[in-house]
This record gives C-alpha cells, structure tokens and sequence, in this order.
C-alpha cells in the first residue's frame, strides 16, 4: 500500500497537526523526513495512508500551516522510494 | 511551615505536577525535535501538548504563538530587547519589577526613550496614567498586571483599548498573576504575554513562556539549533522555533503541563474568588493590628494575592525573621526585586513584609499569621 510523508518546517507543527487528527480519532506516525527529501535541513514530517491524506491536509489549513511538500513513499529493492505528490504550499 | 510566599514561587505543586516530573525523568528522557525515536516524539508531543494546555488558560488561538522560556524575566528580555530599537519611545510604569526596569534602563542607554506612567497612592496605574505619556513615536506599553508589592491590579482592558487604537504594541508582565487571575489576550488587546510557570501557574521553577501575536516581529534573543531548517545559518522565521534554541526543559515543561491542566479543572475564576476571600482576611486583619502600616489598595478594594506591610519601623528583615523562627511563618522582605515600587510606595529604607497566599492557603493558617502579627506589633 502506498504510504505518504507531509513534510514540514518543524517538529512543533507536526506535534500540533498530529494531535489535532488525534482529537478527530485520526491517528498518523511522526517520524524525521529522510536527509534525501529535507531541503532545508533537519525537519519532521507525518506518515499517513491516502484515506488520511486528505484530513491531515485540512487540519494544516485549519492551523495555519504551510507543508513543506507531500511525498509518496513505495517499497523499492534498496529501501525506500519517494516521489513528490505535492509541492510546497 | 505555613507557606505565604507564593509570589515568589508558589508552594506546594499539585501532586500530579511532582509525579509528571518524576516521569518525564524516569521514562520519557528524550530530547524534542532533534532525534528519531520514540522518546523524543513523546516528548515533542507532550509539549505541544502543554503549549495548547496553556492557549487554553489564556484564550490564545494558535499555541504555536506561545515561546517556551526559563522564566517570566526572560520573556520580557526577550519581548523588550526584540522589540525595540534606538528611537522608540516605550512606557512602563511606576510599579515595575526589575525584570521590566533594569532591560529598559540598558535599552534607555542605547538610545530608546522610556516614560514612567505614575501610579495613584495605593499603586494602581491608570490607563489616563499610561495615555498622558504617550508620543508619536510611542512603539510598545511594558506594563505589569499586579504589582508584586503591593497587590495593585493593573486595568489591563483599558489599556489594551488605549493601545489598540493608537497602534501601540501592549506587552503584559503576567507575573503575578497568570493562573491567579483570569487572563484573555484577545478581548485585553495584549500583544505580548510574559509569564512564570512556577508562580500562579503552579509549575515547576525553569519554566515560563512569552505568547507573541501575530502583530509583533520580535528578534531572537539567542541563537543556535533548533531541530529545523538546519542548514539556514540564521534563526528560522517560524514560531516558537524562533525564539526556542536549545534543549527545552522537558521535564518542568511536564510539571508545567499538568499544573495548567489542574488550574484548567479548578478554573482560574475559582482560584481568584479563592486567593481574594484569603487576600481581604488578611488586610483586614492587618489593617485593624495597631501599629501595623498595610501598602496598596484599601481593604474591601480588588487586589491580588500579594499584601505587602510593616510593623512600625521594624526592619522588615527582623519582621520575616521573626515569623519563621517563631511560628514557621515562610514570607518575603526587603524590596521584592522591585526598588521602583517601594520607591512609589515610600518603602525604599525599611523594605515591607509580604505574605502571599496561594491555592493551597487555609484559612486557619491566615489566621495564625495575624495572631503572630499582632504579638508582633505589640513588643515593638
């Protein structure tokens, strides 16, 4: 199954939209975005299937906060493999 | 021991706020924002948790407008050095703390112009006070929203209209007050809210935050990591990043959070009905001892927690001395931090006593203090 990361700038945005999914019984993993797909550095990003995508989406514009792109993230035979669904806001 | 210097640091916790530090030692060590594990995120989230906790208490909509500090003196460093520049005009007034005065006595130095708002007799200071010391050039209202001496409550809501539509900024020096006294920063026009996790709050010491509005563009007061946009070599943009390099205290931020969740249960409004049945017992009772001078607002006059007074003239050292050595009496003398208050006040020589009561206060312990008073005032 084909699993997203949303990136963002900061750790504390991503604590903030995660318990605000977690509030609507929405539960997404937090994990650090891979050194391959943080332009700027460190930063965190969520994990979600497709069905979630779209309400954690909402739950930034809710709060305010821009996405630092959205990627897909499929098994490959070296590890991980990404492609942007979703540019920066 | 009958704890009466809650305006120093408030004593004793609730008991979940020494367990929650215990836990964040014993099971939850990680550090937020740097690492990939689980007790890092843990700890991340349990801090997100706290700033929405605290949002909660002060009616602010996005918690990621609130800056974790050490203390409420460095977040009005940070507001008053981030803020202004050589050429603003700020005002303060007469009943300040040292953690407002001595940042703007160094900003003064550096070219920025500041104005004392003269406070009435019993230390209050009125928005018409504050609006006669206004200038074009006036950038920010630094004002404190109790004195820590003499109990004086700042009206905060006339203020924050007089800065509202002047376009003046309004910081609130939330010292003495924030989780004592109702705080809303939207319908009060405060932009910049300084506060102490330890006092009213109830939190453990090495914990207070600065809430910055969306209207304020602050400069950092340190630099360093932040666990995001590493490879940017300056601060990023983003709140609180900006203003939260370095490791957080996790573990006060633990204690921190579980105390806004009891005030949040208590209710702010139960605390202060609560504290000021205590307060007026006091002032009344001092008030009625002979011999005994009781500074600010009048008996039966709104006040917080704090009731500053001295026996004659008594060196209120003795007076403090005297009270814990004979009847296990915690309070506070000398001048408080604050020379600029006594000096209002007229107690720069001898200092005053002040006991403050807290949550935990009983009544019977209020009234021990007044019969300890009262023996007092009779052999000086």
């Amino acid at each position: 199954m084909t699993r997203y990361l949303a990136v963002f700038p900061s750790l504390n945005q991503v604590a903030l939209v995660k318990r605000a999914l977690l509030r609507e019984g929405v539960y997404v993993d937090m994990t650090r975005t891979p050194q391959c797909l943080s332009s700027t550095g460190c930063s965190f990003a969520l994990r979600c299937s497709e069905r979630k995508l779209s309400l954690l989406r909402e739950a930034c514009v809710a709060a305010h906060i821009r996405l630092g792109g959205i990627f897909e993230e499929d098994v490959g035979t070296d590890g991980p493999v990404y492609r942007l669904a979703r540019p920066a806001d | 021991m009958i704890y009466l210097d809650n305006a120093a640091t408030s004593w004793p916790k609730p008991p979940a706020v020494v367990q929650a530090v215990c836990r964040a030692l014993e099971a939850a060590g990680g550090n937020p924002g740097r690492t990939n594990h689980r007790l890092s995120f843990g700890a991340a989230e349990m801090i997100q948790e706290c700033r929405e906790n605290l949002a909660r208490l002060f009616h602010i909509a996005n918690p990621l407008r609130i800056c974790f500090t050490a203390n409420a003196t460095e977040a009005l460093n940070l507001a008053l050095k981030g803020l202004l520049s050589p050429g603003d005009h700020v005002i303060c007034s007469s009943m300040e703390h040292n953690s407002v005065w001595r940042p703007l006595v160094r900003l003064q130095e550096s070219g920025v112009e500041v104005s004392i708002a003269a406070s009435g007799p019993g230390g209050t200071v009125s928005a018409a006070a504050v609006a006669a010391q206004v200038r074009p050039n006036t950038r920010l209202i630094a004002i404190i929203h109790a004195s820590n001496v003499s109990g004086a409550i700042t009206p905060v809501a006339e203020i924050g209209d007089l800065a509202h539509e002047r376009g003046i900024l309004l910081l609130l020096d939330a010292a003495q007050t924030a989780g004592a006294i109702p705080i809303e920063v939207g319908t009060m026009h405060v932009d910049l809210l300084a506060f102490p996790g330890h006092k009213s709050l109830l939190g453990p010491q090495g914990t207070g935050g600065l809430f910055v509005s969306e209207a304020v563009q602050l400069m950092p007061l340190k630099e360093g990591g932040t666990g995001s946009d590493s490879s940017n070599q300056h601060q990023p943009d983003i709140l609180p990043d900006r203003f939260e390099s370095g490791t957080l205290n996790t573990p006060g931020i633990a204690g921190l959070n579980q105390a806004a969740l009891y005030l949040l249960d208590r209710g702010v409004e139960e605390v202060r009905r609560y504290e000021a049945e205590l307060t007026q017992r006091l002032v009344i009772g001092l008030a009625e001892t002979s011999n005994v001078t009781v500074y600010g607002p009048p008996p039966g006059e709104t006040r917080a927690a704090v009731v500053s007074f001295n026996i004659g003239a008594v060196d209120s050292v003795r007076t403090a001395d005297e009270l814990e050595r004979r009847w296990g009496i915690a309070s506070r003398s000398g001048l408080h931090c604050a020379p600029l208050a006594h000096r209002t006040l007229g107690t720069c020589k001898t200092g005053a006593v002040r006991f403050s009561p807290g949550p935990f206060t009983t009544t019977e312990e209020i009234d021990i203090a007044l019969r300890a008073v009262r023996e007092l005032s009779e052999k000086a």
